[in-house]
């Protein structure tokens, strides 16, 4: 998350929430994994990291296999379990692309299974709220929401949808000198901890939409940032929204025709999921599924030249898993 | 709103309503028992807040939901003159209106109990009173009320001419147009404003954000819904609300044509207020009658000076077919026996302002009138550019003979696309709902207009149906699109076509060299028009500043694809 210098009143506010969460974390923990079903080997360590601190985390996980549930809970439970980035009375918004009413199967939304596993392991970890949310480009939220199959899938994991309003955006300061302010979601900042979770597509005007190119849904204002110049501005809203965790799904991913896809012909089946910390290295690992290099997606250059993350994954300690 | 003091007037026949003296209440064994009736005056008042809450209730249960709640047209559903004119216009049974039957057994047992007891718009105007009204209605001519009669002969026999333009003036149309235009788009705007308002300070901002969890998606739109001609769509419902200043529910007694409907068939109504022997003629009834339906002969008849006058003709009689049955009149009677409510086979009694064959003939002509001068429109000869109708609805002729000019549609639709028409199918098709895509597209994933539309005007159809429908065809105006004008990369119209197989290529993208020497590679999109459904997502969402670069215009449905294009 995007940290400012602190006013007094959100010290206060911060010492206040951590008294709070002290005082839940106490009195629930049992609780909570009696509501998760916490139980087996995986889901612990899913949430609590599989005990690999003292050899040094992964800087990114890639998993590949099914079930998909599986695959995320590894991916995660590599990467330091999901209790590295949510505590507990957390509040946690998970960020899909959400962007058109279509079944997962086409390629243009979230899997389903991806989301619904991050927000199950977010409550697992004691977020006291995980709500899931997008502001579709091409569609209501409404339709999207529930012929993504994203709506049933949360639910049933227990989060909840939320439908973005235009009463709550709100105009920022953003670094990097182009955007300078700009709306973003209020709720996006002022959460405790922001999961961004693309799929991965074919774009026509970025080339790929990865997980840079997803936190423009937390914008109200696009045109404004095609007519500053995507890439530019897709790495300043970036730095400004800093999300804590990044799971690319590329269980399915839209070769072309993106970023609404609608046939099957330009789905690929891959399932993989990469997690990371670091959204550019991310990003820039997600092109090599595509037969690319980094340097197809101009923006994740210019996330790297703003210090974002790294496009260079030679040196990076990249785990691969297969389940 | 308190009422005028009239008592100086001894003929006054409206006098303050439950003034002191109008019932003499504990005069001896005289006493009158009026308990019974104030009960059901106070069992109406009951039942018009529910029909009225219902009313609203429904407003917002087919407001920007792609599932609306499946009565949310029930009032259209029980209105016969919505029945009647669309059935007329339409040839055809329409199974939504048979409900409309009820309504009719209903009125020829209780007359017109609709516009006393359901009519939102009734409901409305009874309570929207003014003081000025008592002195000004007595000045305002009986005759007048032929006009409601004038004006249902107009709707009639323009329907039968398969024309339902008149239908604008049905009330529960009038009412919803209006609720939708501007009274729900002003009140959502004024949410928002308090939204924003209160999140700017701590302890509202949490309320704030706990009516947007529970509220939002569900009562409250999605989206602001905005409405062009609003403004002029309010003043029509101001102006009818204003009426009132001349006489309480004048929309009621003079213009309605769904009252004068409901008043024809109370002519036989079958329980009613009856006069008795008793009454005196005192008047307090006629005093306490809000839309003057009871008429009291003057002349006494025949009679022992000494005794109680004995008439030959009632003294005084409800005109069944301007009553709406509030039984405020019962419960005024201060004489026992004077008035009962029971059961007669007698017709009403016809009153001077009855409608007659001048009616008759004057609403033929405006309605023939109406149907040549309409008919010789410009719209039947040139389709209007922007005459793109909601999905399934592209038989104009087919349309226009049942669409009730009910804006229910447009409330419904989650982008608030479908507008209210002006200009484009002509006065022939004012009101009716036409798509805007630069406002708002049709939604690849929604039907829910179909869904709502209570005559059939827009087909129910799947979505999977729905998406199949051509409503229109994209045509790109290429001294505009930016990669075609001025060499700037562009494809937010592909990246938003929501067809499979996508009706916008880009055929490759090209290196281009422009005037002044730069370099880029560029995509420039043109439409497959045997591919596009005209939903217009693209025209919506065309960066470029004011009309878009690629517009939809409306297309042959007869040939697939819409128009071929260059």
């Amino acid at each position: 998350m995007a940290r400012e210098p602190l006013t007094r009143a959100e010290f206060l506010k911060i010492l206040a929430a951590g008294a709070g969460g002290i005082v839940f974390l106490r009195g629930s923990e049992d609780a909570l994994a009696a509501i998760t079903g916490v139980d087996d080997d995986l889901d612990q360590a899913a949430l609590d990291g599989d005990g690999s601190r003292a050899a040094g985390l992964p800087y990114m996980t890639v998993v590949h296999g099914t079930p998909i549930e599986t695959n995320v809970r590894t991916a995660i439970a590599k990467l330091g379990g999901m209790r590295r980035f949510v505590s507990s009375g957390d509040d946690v918004i998970v960020k899909p692309n959400i962007c058109a009413a279509r079944a997962s199967k086409y390629a243009a939304t979230t899997n389903p299974a991806v989301v619904a596993t991050l927000v199950r392991l977010a409550r697992g970890a004691g977020a006291r709220r995980v709500r899931v949310m997008d502001n579709p480009i091409s569609t209501n939220p409404a339709s999207a929401y529930k012929a993504s199959g994203i709506k049933a899938a949360v639910e049933k994991a227990g989060g909840s949808m939320h439908i973005m309003s235009a009463t709550r955006y709100k105009a920022y300061d953003i670094p990097g000198g182009k955007l300078r302010r700009h709306p973003i979601y209020r709720d996006m900042l002022e959460c405790d901890t922001l999961i961004n979770v693309p799929i991965a597509k074919q774009h026509g005007s970025t080339g790929l939409t990865l997980a840079g190119k997803n936190l423009m849904g937390c914008t109200s204002d696009r045109g404004r940032m095609h007519n500053l110049g995507l890439s530019r501005t897709i790495a300043e809203l970036n730095a400004k929204l800093r999300p804590d965790l990044t799971v690319i799904d590329a269980v399915r991913i839209l070769v072309a025709n993106g970023p609404t896809g609608g046939s099957l012909a330009d789905v690929r089946r891959k399932d993989i999921v990469i997690a990371s910390r670091d959204w550019v290295a991310a990003d820039a690992y997600a092109t090599r599924l595509f037969g690319r290099k980094p340097g197809f997606v101009p923006y994740i250059a210019a996330s790297a030249a703003m210090g974002l993350g790294k496009t260079d994954l030679s040196g990076l300690n990249i785990k691969k898993y297969e389940v | 709103m308190a009422r005028e003091d009239r008592d100086g007037a001894p003929n006054a026949r409206r006098a303050p309503r439950d003034a002191p003296g109008a019932q003499p209440d504990g005069s001896g064994g005289a006493r009158r028992r009026t308990g019974g009736w104030k009960a059901a005056r106070n069992a109406r008042r009951a039942v018009q807040i529910i029909t009225f809450a219902t009313f609203v209730y429904l407003l917002f249960g087919g407001l920007q939901r792609l599932e609306p709640l499946p009565f949310a047209d029930i009032f259209f559903r029980f209105d016969p003159l919505a029945a009647l004119a669309t059935m007329l216009s339409a040839r055809a049974w329409l199974p939504p209106f048979g409900l409309a039957l009820v309504t009719v057994a209903l009125t020829v047992l209780f007359g017109r109990f609709w516009c006393g007891w359901i009519c939102p718009l009734g409901t409305l105007l009874g309570w929207l009173r003014f003081r000025s009204a008592r002195r000004l209605s007595e000045r305002v001519p009986a005759a007048l009320r032929r006009v409601k009669y004038v004006v249902l002969g107009a709707v009639v026999l323009l329907a039968a001419l398969a024309n339902l333009t008149l239908l604008v003036l049905d009330p529960i149309s009038l009412l919803t147009r209006t609720a939708t235009t501007s009274a729900i788009p002003g009140l959502v705007y004024v949410v928002d404003a308090l939204e924003r308002a209160g999140m700017t300070w701590g302890p509202t901002a949490g309320v704030v954000t706990v009516v947007e969890e529970r509220l939002r998606g569900s009562v409250l739109p999605m989206i602001q819904p905005r409405y062009e001609q609003a403004v002029a769509l309010f003043l029509i419902l101001l102006a009818v609300i204003l009426l009132n200043v001349l006489a309480d529910r004048f929309w009621c007694r003079y213009l309605c044509p769904l009252g004068a409907l409901l008043g024809l068939i109370a002519k036989v109504q079958i329980l009613r207020p009856l006069v008795g022997d008793a009454c005196d003629r005192c008047g307090a009834c006629a005093r306490a009658c809000r839309l003057d339906a009871i008429e009291i002969v003057t002349e006494t008849g025949h009679g022992s000076p000494a005794g109680r006058p004995r008439p030959t003709a009632p003294v005084a009689s409800v005109v069944t077919s301007e009553c709406t049955m509030c039984l405020d009149c019962l419960v005024a009677c201060p004489r026992p026996g004077a008035m009962s409510f029971g059961l007669t086979a007698r017709p009403g009694p016809w009153a001077p302002y009855d409608p007659g064959r001048r009616e008759v003939v004057v609403a033929a002509g405006i309605g023939l009138g109406a149907a040549v001068l309409l008919g010789t429109g410009v719209a039947r000869a040139i389709k209007h550019p922007g005459l793109v109708r909601p999905p399934g609805a592209q038989d104009e002729g087919r349309f226009l003979s049942r669409c009730l000019r009910c804006s229910e549609c447009m409330k419904v639709c989650p982008t608030s696309g479908l507008q209210p028409s002006l200009t484009e199918s002509g006065l022939e098709g004012l009101w009716t709902p036409v798509l805007k895509p630069r406002l708002g597209y049709c939604d690849y994933a929604c039907n829910a207009c179909g869904q709502v539309c209570p005559s059939g005007a827009i087909p129910p159809l799947t979505v999977a149906a729905k998406r199949t429908r051509v409503i229109g065809v994209a045509v790109i105006d290429r001294d505009r699109c930016l990669p075609w004008a001025a060499d700037t990369p562009c494809i937010v119209c592909q990246e938003m076509c929501p067809v499979p197989d996508k009706a916008i290529e880009l055929g490759g993208q090209r290196l281009i060299t422009r005037a002044d020497g730069s370099e880029d590679y560029l995509a420039r999109p043109t439409v497959v028009a045997s591919r596009c459904i005209g939903c217009g997502i693209c025209e919506h969402k065309c960066p470029v500043e004011g009309p878009a670069a690629i517009i939809v215009m409306p297309s042959d449905p007869d040939l697939a694809g819409g128009v071929p294009q260059g």
